[in-house]
C-alpha cells in the first residue's frame, strides 16, 4: 500500500509539474514575437532541399542516373548529406548559370544530373560538392 | 598581420603609382597563364555591352576606398551621403581599412538592401540590369596584396573592357582578363547595394529575405517594411515575406498592419506554428 501511495504521489507531482511547465511555455510564446530570422533559416533550408529532391524524383533525371549505373536511393542519400549552406550555394550557381532559361526545364535537369555525378566523382562542376571516394 | 579581408587604399599619389606598377606586373603575368575567356566563363544570357548611368566618380580620401564605394552607389540611388558618413559606420582605424562585413553592415545601417554576390555571371547580370556592383579586389599580388574596393559600372565584351569607378576622378578601364585576376584574388567578393524598393536580379530569394531580416534587426524598420512589401510583390507565393512584414509592423507599433500581414501569411500557410503564435500574440494585444 505504501508503495502504491508513493507512486501515486509521484505521478501527481510529475503531472502538476508538467502542467505548470506547459502553461509557462504558452505564456513564454505569448510574451514575445517569434523572430523572422529563425523562421527564414528554418523554412528556406527545408524548401531548398525539397527543390533538389523533387528534381531527383523526376522520371528523366532518374532514368539518366540509372543509366549512369547509380542507384537513385544512393544519389538521394548523398544529396541528403550536403549541408544547408552547400545546398544553397549549389542552387545559387544553378540559377545563375541557367539564367534566362526555364528553371524547371532541361538546363536545371542537366544541373541536377551534374550534381549527382559530382557527388560520385565523375565530374567536377560545383566547387562546394564533396566528392565521396 | 592584417586580416586577409582588410583593404589598404594607400595615399592618393602613392596609390596611383602603386596601382600602375601592380597593373603592369599583372599584365605581364597574365601573358604566362591561360587568358580569361568571357565567352567561355560567362554562361548567363547577358548583352554584349552594358553601362549603369549616373554613378558619380568620387575622389577617395586616404584608405577610404570602402566607404567611398558605398557612397558612390548610394549617391547613384539618390541619397545624400559622403564617404565620411559611411566611414564612421564601416572603417576600422587600427586595420587601416574596411572589412567586408562592415561594408555590408554600414549599407544596412543606412537603410539599404545589401546582398553579396560571388560569381561572374551574377556580376554581369546585375550590371546589365542597371545595378552597380561593389567588388573587392587585390590589385597587387598574392604575396604583396594591394586590397581595394571599386564599383563596376559597365562592361563591353566586344572591346574587352570592364569599367569601374575606383576612388579616382577618372574611370578605371580594365581588360576582362586582368579584371578577373584582381577580383579572383579578392575571393570574387561582390556586393549589390540597392534602395529597398528595388531587388537584385541575380541573388536567390532566401538571400534577399535574409537581407530584409537584417534590416529589421538593425532597426531600419521603414526600409525593412518597404523591402518585405517589394519582396511580397515579387514572390507572392512565399509566406515568409508577409511574416516578416507582420513582425516589422509590430515592431513599428502598427498592430493592425501587423495583423493584416500575418493573416495573409496564415492564409497562405495555415499549418506554420510561427505564424499562428505571432498572430495570436498580435490579436491578444489588439483585444487587450
Amino acid at each position: 500500500m505504501g508503495f502504491m501511495n508513493i507512486t501515486k504521489k509521484g505521478v501527481a507531482i510529475a503531472l502538476s509539474a508538467q502542467l505548470v511547465l506547459a502553461t509557462q511555455a504558452v505564456t513564454l510564446a505569448q510574451a514575445q514575437m517569434l523572430g523572422t530570422d529563425t523562421a527564414i533559416a528554418k523554412y528556406t533550408a527545408l524548401a531548398d532541399r525539397a527543390v533538389l529532391m523533387d528534381e531527383l524524383q523526376r522520371g528523366e533525371v532518374r532514368n539518366q542516373i540509372i543509366e549512369l549505373g547509380v542507384d537513385p536511393a544512393e544519389a538521394e542519400a548523398r544529396l541528403a548529406a550536403l549541408s544547408d549552406a552547400e545546398i544553397a550555394t549549389i542552387l545559387n550557381q544553378m540559377e545563375n548559370d541557367s539564367a534566362g532559361a526555364d528553371i524547371v526545364g532541361t538546363l536545371f535537369t542537366v544541373f541536377v544530373i551534374l550534381l549527382v555525378t559530382d557527388l560520385l566523382c565523375f565530374t567536377r562542376v560545383f566547387n562546394f560538392v564533396r566528392c565521396i571516394r | 598581420m592584417l586580416h586577409a579581408r582588410v583593404q589598404l587604399c594607400a595615399l592618393h599619389p602613392l596609390s596611383i603609382l602603386r596601382r600602375a606598377a601592380s597593373l603592369l606586373i599583372l599584365s605581364w603575368l597574365a601573358a604566362c597563364a591561360a587568358p580569361f575567356d568571357p565567352a567561355e566563363r560567362i554562361t548567363a544570357d547577358v548583352p554584349t555591352r552594358a553601362a549603369v548611368q549616373g554613378v558619380p566618380l568620387i575622389q577617395q580620401a586616404a584608405f577610404y576606398c570602402g566607404p567611398t564605394s558605398i557612397a558612390m552607389v548610394m549617391q547613384w540611388s539618390g541619397h545624400d551621403v559622403t564617404q565620411n558618413d559611411i566611414a564612421k559606420l564601416a572603417f576600422t582605424e587600427g586595420a587601416g581599412g574596411t572589412y567586408t562585413a562592415d561594408m555590408i553592415g554600414s549599407a544596412r545601417r543606412k537603410g539599404q538592401l545589401a546582398v553579396e554576390i560571388s560569381t561572374f555571371n551574377q556580376l554581369m547580370r546585375e550590371v546589365s540590369a542597371g545595378h552597380p556592383v561593389i567588388v573587392f579586389q587585390n590589385l597587387g599580388l598574392g604575396i604583396a596584396p594591394v586590397w581595394h574596393y571599386g564599383v563596376v559600372t559597365g562592361y563591353d565584351l566586344q572591346k574587352d573592357e570592364v569599367y569601374l569607378n575606383s576612388g579616382q576622378l577618372d574611370q578605371m578601364v580594365l581588360p576582362f582578363d586582368l579584371f578577373e585576376r584582381t577580383w579572383r584574388r579578392g575571393g570574387f567578393w561582390g556586393l549589390v547595394v540597392l534602395p529597398p524598393d528595388q531587388l537584385p536580379v541575380s541573388a536567390r530569394e532566401p538571400a534577399i529575405l535574409s537581407a530584409a531580416a537584417a534590416l529589421e534587426r538593425a532597426n531600419q524598420l521603414d526600409a525593412a517594411e518597404t523591402l518585405y512589401e517589394t519582396g511580397a510583390a515579387q514572390y507572392p507565393q512565399n509566406w515568409l515575406w508577409q511574416f516578416g512584414l507582420g513582425n516589422t509592423r509590430y515592431a513599428m507599433g502598427d498592430l493592425r498592419g501587423s495583423r493584416t500581414a500575418l493573416r495573409r501569411a496564415r492564409n497562405m500557410a495555415p499549418d506554420i506554428p510561427e505564424i499562428r503564435a505571432n498572430l495570436a500574440h498580435v490579436e491578444a494585444e489588439l483585444a487587450g
